[in-house]
């Protein structure tokens, strides 16, 4: 239940199924990740879908958006925005390959992050 | 392939969805048909290549049965793939139409309480119900709550998630009204049965009324009664019917032992309800069925086939459902004799049979008249073939008949 949805007194529905949900995956946590690629697969078409009721509406009020953006040619600041934009996604989604270097270049360990947590909790 | 066969009508109980509630639950409709159209199939050759082999290098011997074959495929990858994108297809499913549920739900029940006090029909639920056991231990088909949670006073939400997932599910295949697997029955029915004129009528299992239906449209003389062991679904049914013009009855009720007197009923129906009861309650559905139908009456139980009519490989794609859809009873159903059970029942040898009544989308789809005898033959004769939403294109349907005259103790 949503934060929202406990701010409420109406009902709301159930969201989980009664069972134990099988495992298909011997690698752990596998099954986690392949059920969220899905759900972002799923909002990726949702907003797709968006995009082409956009071109819909825009045409049936006279705007032919879509061939409007077929035709559009790009200038030198708007494709440096665009690649700016796939970089910076890439970045994201490569953040703990970034952590990881950076863990390496400071040398740092798990060992050494157990030992630091027990050393500040000795104050 | 047919891409989107059927939207679903719109009637005043349905839950409805914004562009992007409608473009979620589409997109998981359009993930399930892949994986049938496209994944499925890859199974075979995966397993007569490498799975195979691979069992026969380690036991000796071929895989023998579905156990074997279960056994050998749940290591595989691209079987793990593709049981995985099934039971995840299966839950973003349902939680993208329980999403826009819960969105809009206080008007939801408030229109399903104006629609039932606009209808004549009767509307019985029990305060002192118990739902059995094998509907609460699991929520059948990952379907959050189940058929008889309860959230609320006068609750529908089980019907309204129902309704729209049943339609997700099917892919559009049972039609715009989710309606197939009733006309496909009450169209066997007028091209095998002409003169059968039922005044009296039981839907068992009915859930939200969709197979129940069509029944009071090609019998519209006919009492017409739905009964299912969920009190939000038979609720919802009756706001449903209500909405679509319908004057039909519904009941909390078990099939198992219901409220109807002795040879009440010239008809007692069920559509995909045996695989969702239990090894015990099967048998006395069938003795409740033989106690409610008058001389001559029939009972007609559509399902899926009996895995003695199928090979090895295509029993266990199906008994996937068993094991990853929680469908506990699928896979042992398909092993009991009903045959056996009807006869044990009451039911004379010579009056059960197995038949297929060939779907009614499929005529509907062709925009024939109906099947022509040639065509009816040819589906039921093929064999079946997992992956297709109906197998060969038509529902299995167990017939028995009442006796006339009751023979004496034999």
């Amino acid at each position: 239940m949503s934060f929202e949805q406990m701010q409420d007194d109406r009902p709301h529905v159930i969201r989980d199924a009664r069972g134990k949900r099988p495992q298909f995956y011997d690698t752990p946590g596998m099954d986690q990740v392949m059920s969220m690629i899905m759900v972002l697969a799923g909002d990726l078409c949702v907003v797709r879908d968006r995009l082409d009721s956009a071109e819909r509406v825009a045409k049936a009020n006279g705007l032919d958006l879509a061939a409007g953006i077929e035709a559009l040619k790009l200038d030198q600041q708007a494709l440096e925005e665009r690649e700016a934009r796939r970089q910076d996604l890439l970045a994201r989604m490569y953040s703990l390959m970034r952590k990881e270097a950076n863990e390496a270049a400071e040398q740092e360990s798990e060992r050494g992050y157990r030992e630091t947590i027990e050393e500040i909790a000795r104050g | 392939m047919m891409l989107n066969i059927f939207q679903q009508a719109d009637h005043g109980a349905l839950p409805k969805a914004t562009h992007d509630e409608a473009a979620r639950e589409e997109f998981t409709k359009s993930f399930k048909g892949f994986i049938q159209s496209t994944l499925l199939p890859g199974l075979t050759p995966v397993y007569n290549g490498q799975v195979k082999p691979a069992f026969q290098k380690e036991h000796g011997r071929e895989p023998a049965d579905r156990r074997d074959i279960r056994s050998a495929m749940v290591k595989n990858l691209y079987f793990q793939h593709y049981a995985s994108a099934n039971r995840i297809a299966q839950e973003i499913l349902w939680e993208s139409v329980n999403v826009s549920i819960d969105r809009q739900l206080p008007e939801l029940l408030e229109a399903a309480k104006k629609l039932s006090a606009s209808s004549n029909a009767k509307l019985e639920i029990p305060d002192d119900f118990v739902p059995p056991r094998y509907i609460t231990a699991l929520d059948i088909h990952c379907m959050p709550g189940g058929y008889t949670s309860e959230i609320t006073e006068q609750d529908i939400t089980a019907g309204a998630l129902y309704d729209r997932g049943v339609y997700l599910y099917a892919m559009g295949y049972m039609g715009p009204d989710n309606d197939d697997m009733g006309r496909s029955v009450c169209n066997y029915l007028r091209r095998n049965n002409p003169d059968f004129r039922p005044l009296r009528i039981l839907d068992m299992g009915c859930t939200v009324g969709h197979a129940t239906l069509p029944y009071k449209e090609y019998f519209p003389d006919a009492e017409v009664w739905g009964i299912d062991v969920g009190g939000p679904v038979v609720r919802y049914a009756h706001a449903r019917a209500a909405a679509m013009g319908h004057e039909v009855n519904f009941a909390q009720m078990n099939a198992e032992q219901t409220s109807f007197p002795d040879d009440h009923f010239d008809l007692v129906v069920s559509h995909i309800l045996l695989h969702e009861t239990s090894g015990k309650a099967m048998p006395r559905i069938f003795e409740e069925c033989h106690r409610l139908l008058a001389p001559g009456g029939m009972m007609i139980h559509a399902d899926l086939p009996p895995f003695d009519l199928m090979d090895p490989f295509t029993q266990f794609i199906l008994d996937n459902e068993t094991w990853y859809n929680n469908e506990p009873f699928w896979g042992a159903m398909r092993e009991m004799d009903q045959v056996a059970l009807a006869r044990r029942a009451g039911f004379n040898a010579d009056a059960i049979k197995f038949d297929t009544a060939p779907m009614a989308v499929m005529e509907f789809a062709a925009g024939s008249d109906g099947y022509d005898e040639k065509s009816a033959g040819e589906v039921a004769d093929r064999e079946f073939t997992a992956g297709e939403y109906a197998p060969g294109g038509g529902w299995e349907v167990l017939i028995a008949e009442k006796a006339i005259e009751q023979e004496m103790a034999a």
